[in-house]
């Protein structure tokens, strides 16, 4: 169980990272890059943390890297051609997802043995944290310097409202669970 | 784990009977639920001894005694067990050190058997014989429902075993300086042969186990055995990739070491010499094949640069030459910067070593 745990946060550490790698290749020139730039560098941070883990305790990584190299690369360029709004709200989706996903894993190990697991409670925490905060710092970003109209207009600070933001959200998030599912096992 | 599902099916066994003392018959359904029963006294003492609880409840305890009485010598646990029943009656609920699981009995049973092998063969009859030699009956084989593919797992696990030992004492006195590390071929080189020389006393009769290790049944518990052993060698040989190298490395020591087995039970030459040069070649092969790619990839990156600053240069020319191609002329060169771009990123993603 802790195996695969640890095999799919490392698989999704590694595909966000490809995700601001493929936002950074279409969005770098451009105003946005700084912030960009800041959250790849925390997430390659997190990454070279699972590595480390992966290593000490190992686990085998999951099969489907390449695959996910690919799939977050075309992701993250896709959403940027939709403009930098496009970049952050695919950003959103998945660090929402991955906060949620990270959730899930702390209840489980909290329901086993918080004593036991207690290192890799803090770090999944604390790479929680890493992921909300990216996550409210760009829903700030859409709302208030992109988007100020829609707010204005409807008086309601949430991205859902947003046209087209709904089912990308949906896609996202399916995409992600699917991810997930597949990179425990394989 | 495994103690765990047999004690539950036991149990099961155990609610069908009622708890009701069994007579000795030698039926094979008798000799399972008895066994099932031995095995759920022992599990439930086990988790009795481990809560500290005191003697455990008289009617297990009679139900049990009167079970091992009845039960004829085909168990032959019996014997086995008359000395750790003091145990069971300690007051205290502690484990006496001569308590034997099962598990152990059936691992001491396999051990002796190895003796057998070269005169036996993989069979049961290896079994049987070291089972007498052990002072119990031939018919304990009755333990080993999987008959000579348990043995010969049993030996694939103690060889596994004895080489990750080695390993680690290398690994250990390479940590304290006493001695240089090695490179990673030799190193590779070297965890084979002694893994492969631990065949050496059974040499004749190899191909019968690989043959029962072949068997559907026993795939799975084979092909885990294998990995794990590929994955300690790496491991010691300092392997900590991460990513898809992971895999292609231990795919290719795989593949290494079952080739190399396959030569050796074919090889006649003193101390298996051809075997070991065989294994030398084959460990060349992969370290070439990495460089190999390693050089193709930097060709073909220095290839695809030239194409494009030739295709660059003759563009700009164009372009000064004749003014009135500038757009074609831009067109085509943005396109060769963006394909440019395009294809550093690709070879950065696809790149693995």
């Amino acid at each position: 169980m802790l195996h695969r745990m640890m095999r799919v946060d490392h698989a999704g550490e590694y595909g966000a990272n490809r995700i601001y790698a493929g936002q950074m290749a279409v969005l770098g020139r451009t105003q946005i890059s700084p912030l960009i730039q800041e959250m790849w560098d925390q997430e390659k941070q997190h990454l070279r943390k699972f590595n480390e883990i992966l290593a000490e305790n190992r686990v085998r990584p999951t099969l489907l890297l390449p695959l996910w190299n690919i799939a977050g690369f075309a992701l993250g360029a896709g959403s940027a051609l939709l403009g930098k709004e496009g970049a952050m709200a695919c950003t959103v989706a998945v660090e929402e997802s991955i906060s949620e996903h990270y959730n899930s894993q702390i209840r489980t190990l909290m329901e086993k043995d918080p004593e036991k697991y207690t290192e890799l409670l803090q770090l999944i925490k604390e790479f929680r944290d890493d992921e909300m905060e990216h996550h409210d710092q760009l829903i700030i970003e859409i709302l208030v310097f992109a988007l100020p109209f829609y707010v204005l207009l409807t008086h309601d600070p949430s991205l859902l409202q947003v046209p087209g933001y709904q089912l990308m959200k949906a896609i996202i998030q399916v995409g992600c669970k699917a991810a997930i599912y597949i990179s425990e096992r394989l | 784990m495994a103690a765990l599902i047999r004690g539950l099916r036991a149990g099961r066994a155990l609610r069908g009977l009622g708890g009701v003392a069994v007579q000795g018959t030698v039926s094979l359904q008798c000799s399972n639920v008895r066994r099932g029963f031995h095995r759920a006294a022992l599990l439930r003492l086990a988790s009795d001894s481990k809560s500290d609880t005191s003697v455990p409840p008289p009617s297990y305890h009679e139900v049990h005694t009167a079970g091992e009485s009845s039960s004829s010598s085909a168990q032959g646990e019996s014997s086995e067990d008359a000395q750790p029943n003091t145990s069971f009656q300690d007051q205290s609920g502690e484990h006496g050190e001569d308590y034997e699981t099962e598990e152990q009995l059936q691992a001491r049973i396999l051990t002796a058997a190895l003796e057998f092998v070269p005169q036996h063969g993989w069979t049961v009859e290896a079994i049987a014989a070291a089972a007498e030699t052990l002072g119990l009956s031939s018919a304990s084989t009755g333990m080993f429902n999987n008959g000579a593919g348990d043995l010969v797992l049993h030996f694939v696990a103690q060889c596994n075993a004895q080489l990750a030992e080695t390993l680690a004492e290398q690994n250990n006195q390479v940590q304290l300086g006493q001695s240089e590390a090695k490179k990673t071929a030799e190193f590779l080189k070297d965890a084979v042969e002694t893994r492969l020389r631990m065949l050496i006393p059974y040499i004749d009769t190899w191909p019968q186990a690989m043959s029962i290790l072949l068997l559907p049944h026993n795939i799975p518990d084979s092909l885990k055995h294998l990995s794990t052993m590929v994955d300690d060698i790496w491991y010691y040989a300092g392997d900590r990739s991460t990513d898809v190298n992971w895999y292609t490395r231990r795919a290719a020591l795989t593949g290494i070491y079952n080739t190399t087995e396959l030569v050796m039970v074919q090889d006649s030459s003193p101390d298996f010499e051809e075997t070991w040069a065989f294994l030398d070649n084959r460990i060349k092969d992969v370290v070439n094949m990495a460089n190999t790619a390693k050089q193709v990839q930097a060709t073909g990156e220095a290839v695809v640069q030239g194409l494009m600053g030739a295709a660059i240069t003759v563009t700009t020319q164009k372009m000064i030459q004749f003014p009135e191609r500038n757009i074609l002329a831009l067109t085509i060169m943005s396109c060769l910067y963006f394909s440019d771009y395009m294809k550093e990123k690709c070879l950065a993603c696809l790149s693995f070593t």
